[in-house]
Formats: structure tokens, sequence, C-alpha cells
């Protein structure tokens, strides 16, 4: 069997034994890339020879040594090319490591291929790319989700091990949902930010894409930890995720909000995710029914906050310093419009529009300090739903992977697939997607368990021991 | 309260974008229809909460001066360069 098809841990086992060596994944990763990479485009940029120079000089004894890992074209990574899926970075090269990334390549792994995205995160089909659309493995007509649309092919098309995308309302987990993969994204502050091409800071976090929930903890105790770089890092101690995974759920309180499971809402996906609480009821878990009664808001005060602080952040990009430049400004004020008009997409356009509007004068009150009641508000729903529960369990994406281009004219719409992940980037609480079932036109569909703040550890034990009860995680792609 | 009239031009102007004649008017549609979805947030009572506080405590480090990047790497990205700096339009006559 090609390597490419096997788990991070698996392959960790294998290396440290010296049964296989670093080169031979890179080589499998390359063959099953240029069978598939055509139809799915997961990538942005590739760099074989330097994959294969750090796989020569892997250290098999370190925790990830010589494991090749994709990264989302919004990290910096030494050297390499952080387009953010934008014409506006063309050219540019990354002249230091993320943090992320940095503490990856010290645990031994190496970096193959930069994956597509929503330009600058923005956007949940991954069709916001300037650099083209990636299609789901599962159905080439259908989104792989977004913004990480492209880590997510890449690892459910078996042209990753494992990848890191980025997740502010959701694109870690709905493209994991929608792919068929593992997509976690942490509680805000367990990992350092820093190097990550920020969208939305109060919201924003990194998180592996991977084919398993061991991988995922594996990964997140490689990345987790206090940054001097970051100031909204948590201090507390390193630790070693699902060290001792238990294989049980007996006694877990799990909790179902009702906001999440609506009238109308997708059959097949309510099947699914019925069926899987039914598991954890049967394994010994007392399931609850919660409320997070300002559910409904979630969508309104995300678009005016995530908003608002890309306005701020985006406004670094004006062609002075790095990245694209107008050719010819007459003036500066010509050379910062010129080079935003032409590098921006439309969606970034449109919501630096926005997140201007709502921080501009005699309009902030109405709308930024409002949103930031109602966050206040969801949080608190959090809080209290936690106290009569240990996880939430709810859908991760109200339906299956949608048709290409069936959404790019109507930007509200496409809005409202956020709707069951963006509570937690508001709240600040770590969630797991995990495939929980597949739809009639095998379609992966993804469950979302939510954990109180720094609660992974139960969060991941009860991932795990759902997961390898079932075998829907090994299920693989028709293309 | 009832949607604004959010004058897209205006408005693009201040984040330093000038937008197609196309591009205003379909932002303007697609805007309008955003922000009226985002008025009913006004429906919700928040008398006396207070607005979000950070999400995670912010962590300050000692004041102590770091080496910064080397100035030929900062350099690298830069689009136009001259002498170790970066060149940009005149700005003062």
């Amino acid at each position: 069997m090609s390597l490419a098809h096997e788990t991070l841990a698996s392959l960790r086992r294998r290396l440290s034994t010296k049964e296989i060596h670093s080169r031979d994944i890179v080589k499998d990763l390359l063959t099953e890339i240029g069978a598939r990479e055509k139809t799915v485009h997961a990538f942005t940029h590739i760099d074989e020879k330097a994959a294969f120079a750090a796989a020569e000089k892997a250290d098999p004894s370190l925790p990830l040594g010589g494991i090749p890992i994709a990264l989302k074209d919004n990290l910096n990574a030494l050297g390499d090319p952080c387009t953010c899926s934008s014409k506006i970075l063309e050219g540019y090269r990354a002249p230091y490591d993320a943090s992320a990334v940095a503490r990856l390549r010290q645990a031994g792994a190496l970096f193959l291929g930069r994956t597509n995205m929503d330009e600058f995160a923005m956007g949940s089909s991954t069709e916001n790319s300037a650099l083209g659309i990636t299609r789901n493995p599962w159905d080439s007509t259908r989104i792989p989700g977004g913004s990480s649309g492209g880590s997510a092919a890449a690892v459910a098309g078996r042209l990753a091990i494992a990848a890191l995308g980025s997740d502010t309302g959701g694109s870690i987990r709905q493209p994991a949902a929608l792919c068929g993969c593992v997509g976690l994204k942490p509680t805000y502050g367990r990992i350092s930010r820093y190097g990550l091409v920020a969208f939305a800071s109060s919201l924003d976090q990194i998180g592996p894409l991977t084919r398993t929930v061991e991988d995922s903890a594996i990964l997140l105790s490689a990345l987790a930890g206090h940054d001097p770089r970051d100031n909204t890092t948590d201090l507390r101690k390193p630790e070693t995720f699902l060290a001792k995974p238990t294989g049980s759920v007996k006694g877990l309180r799990v909790g179902l909000p009702k906001e999440y499971f609506l009238p109308g809402m997708n059959a097949e996906t309510e099947a699914a995710i019925r069926s899987a609480s039914q598991w954890f009821e049967k394994n010994g878990a007392t399931l609850v029914e919660v409320s997070l009664p300002h559910t409904p808001a979630a969508i309104a005060v995300y678009y005016i906050l995530a908003t608002a602080e890309a306005s701020a952040n985006l406004a670094r990009f004006d062609g002075v310093r790095y990245g694209r430049r107008a050719v010819d400004p007459k003036d500066l004020l010509d050379l910062y419009q010129r080079t935003r008009s032409e590098g921006f997409g439309p969606e970034v356009k449109r919501r630096i529009i926005l997140g201007t509007f709502v921080l501009s004068q005699g309009y902030a009150d109405a709308y930024y300090r409002k949103a930031q009641k109602v966050r206040g508000l969801l949080r608190q729903d959090f809080e209290s739903a936690f106290t009569k529960c240990d996880l939430l369990l709810t859908p991760t994406s109200p339906e299956p992977a949608f048709p290409l281009g069936e959404r790019t004219q109507d930007p509200l719409k496409m809005y409202l697939a956020d709707v069951f992940t963006i509570s937690t980037n508001l709240a600040g609480n770590g969630a797991i997607s995990l495939p929980c079932g597949f739809t009639k036109s095998n379609l992966p569909i993804g469950l979302q368990l939510i954990g109180p703040r720094f609660g992974e550890e139960k969060m991941l034990q009860a991932a795990h021991a759902y997961e390898q009860a079932h075998d829907f995680w090994k299920r693989m792609p028709p293309l | 309260m009832s949607a604004p009239k959010l004058n897209v031009a205006d408005v693009a102007g201040l984040a330093r974008l000038s937008l197609t004649p196309e591009e205003t008017s379909k932002f303007t549609a697609q805007l309008s229809q955003i922000l009226a979805h985002m008025e009913t947030l006004g429906q919700i009572p928040t008398g006396d909460v207070p607005e979000v506080v950070p999400p995670a405590q912010p962590v300050l480090r000692k004041d102590v001066p770091c080496p910064s990047l080397p100035l030929d790497v900062v350099l690298s990205n830069a689009p136009a360069q001259n002498n170790d700096l970066i060149l940009v339009p005149k700005i003062v006559e």
C-alpha cells in the first residue's frame, strides 16, 4: 500500500523503527499528487526538491521526525511563498517561520505543499481563491468547503498525511466535514498565531486537519503552548493529548443544543447526527437537551466583528513594503487605491467595505458595539450550557458539500453555511469535526463536538472513542 | 432600526479602494441585504451587558529589546528599493 494512505501515527511508528524512510513517504505522496492534483487542485505551491532535501536530513527520533505536512497558504514558512490565495501577495516570500511552523519543524516535520484557500480565509467554499478553485475529492462537481478547502481536500484525497489550517468562523471544521476528515479548532489561546496572516484576531485559531483523531491529538500536542510573540496564548504547561485513549464515553454528559436541530434542516445530515448521539447514549453517555438561545444572532455578530477586524488587519496590504504594487502610480493615494483594487478579489473588498462601515462614525454603536455585547451573551450561553454537560454534540455543517458555483452570487447564503461553527469562535471554545456518515450519494457528513474552554482532552477522548467504533474514517474518496 | 443607506463608494474611499461602477452597484445591492440581516441584532436586549472582554487574558512579556529581521531580509520583499530604503511616490512638494 502507498504510504500516502497511512495515518500520521502509523508512519511515525514505522519511521522510528527505521522500517521506512521519510523519502519514501515524500515519493508516495508525489505519486498521488501526480495522479490527482490536476483534478482536485488542493495546492498553490509544491516544492519537491526542498521536501526531498528535508527528508534526507530527517531525524526519526523526533516526535514528528520525517513526517511531511501541508500548510495552508496563510502561514509563513521561511523562504516559501505565502499568497493567502490573493494576487496582492504575488511574489512574496516569507522572511521567517510562523511559530506554529517553527514548532513543527523543531519536532522534525517537513513541509510538502502549500494549500489553496479562500482569499485571506474569507469564504466557505474555496471558490474565492484568486489561484483557482479546489474540488471535493468525493465529487469533483462540488466544493470542498472553506476556507481551508485545500488542506481538507489534500488530506481526504491522500495528497497529504496531515495539514494545518486556520479557523476564524469554521474554516477548519466545515471543510473537514465536507471532505470527510478530522478538523480541530483549538481553544482561543491554545496555539500561537504569530506568523499566521491575520484575518480577525479575536477569532483566528490555527489547527490540524488529519485522517484520524489520534493524528489530530499528536499535532495539537506539538503545536500548543505559550509563545511570547502572541500574548493571547495561554500560560499552561505543555501536555500530550490522548496519551492514554480510554475508548469509552461512559458517564459523559453530552449536550444537544436545541437551536442546532432546526426544522427543515438537511434530512440525511440530521439522521447521521441523531444516530451518532444514540451511539453515545448506548455506550453509557447521558444525553442532555441544552439551549444556546443567542445562536440565531451568531451570523450577524460574526460578520460585523470579523469584517471590522479584517478591515483593520488588511490595511497593511498597501503596496509599500511587500507584495504587489500598482504600476506607475501618480501619487501615494493612487498607489494605495490601485494596488488594493487590483490586488484584492470581490469577497475581500466586500468585507473590507462592510467592516469599514460598521466601525465608521455614527454607525459603530449600532453595529460594532452592539455586536460585542451580543457576543458576550453568546459566551454566557456556552458557559451556562457547560454547567449541565461535558461536551456539546452538533452537526458541523447544516448540509453536505454543495455544487460548485451555487452560492458565489449570493454572499448571504454563503455566510449561512457557517451557522453551526461560528459561535464557538465567538465564545473562544475548542471544537472538533469528524466523519459520522455518508449521504446516499456518497458525500461525507461531519459531527461536531464542542468542549469547554481548554477542554480538548475530554473532547479528543470522546471523538476518538466514537471514531474507533466506526469505520467512516477508513473510507476512500473515489477520485 | 431600519437598514441605513450605505454609500459604498464613500466607504470604499475610506478603505483606500476604488471600485468600478459595476462593483459599486453590485456591492450596494449585496451589502444592503447583508445589513438588513444584521439589523436583527437590534431586537436583542443588551441594556447593561458589558462589551465583550478579550477571550484570553493577555500575557505581557518583559520589555527587553530583541533582534529584528536583518535589513536585507526585510527589503527582499519590497516592490522598489534603493540605498537600503523602500521607495514610494513623492508625498511632499
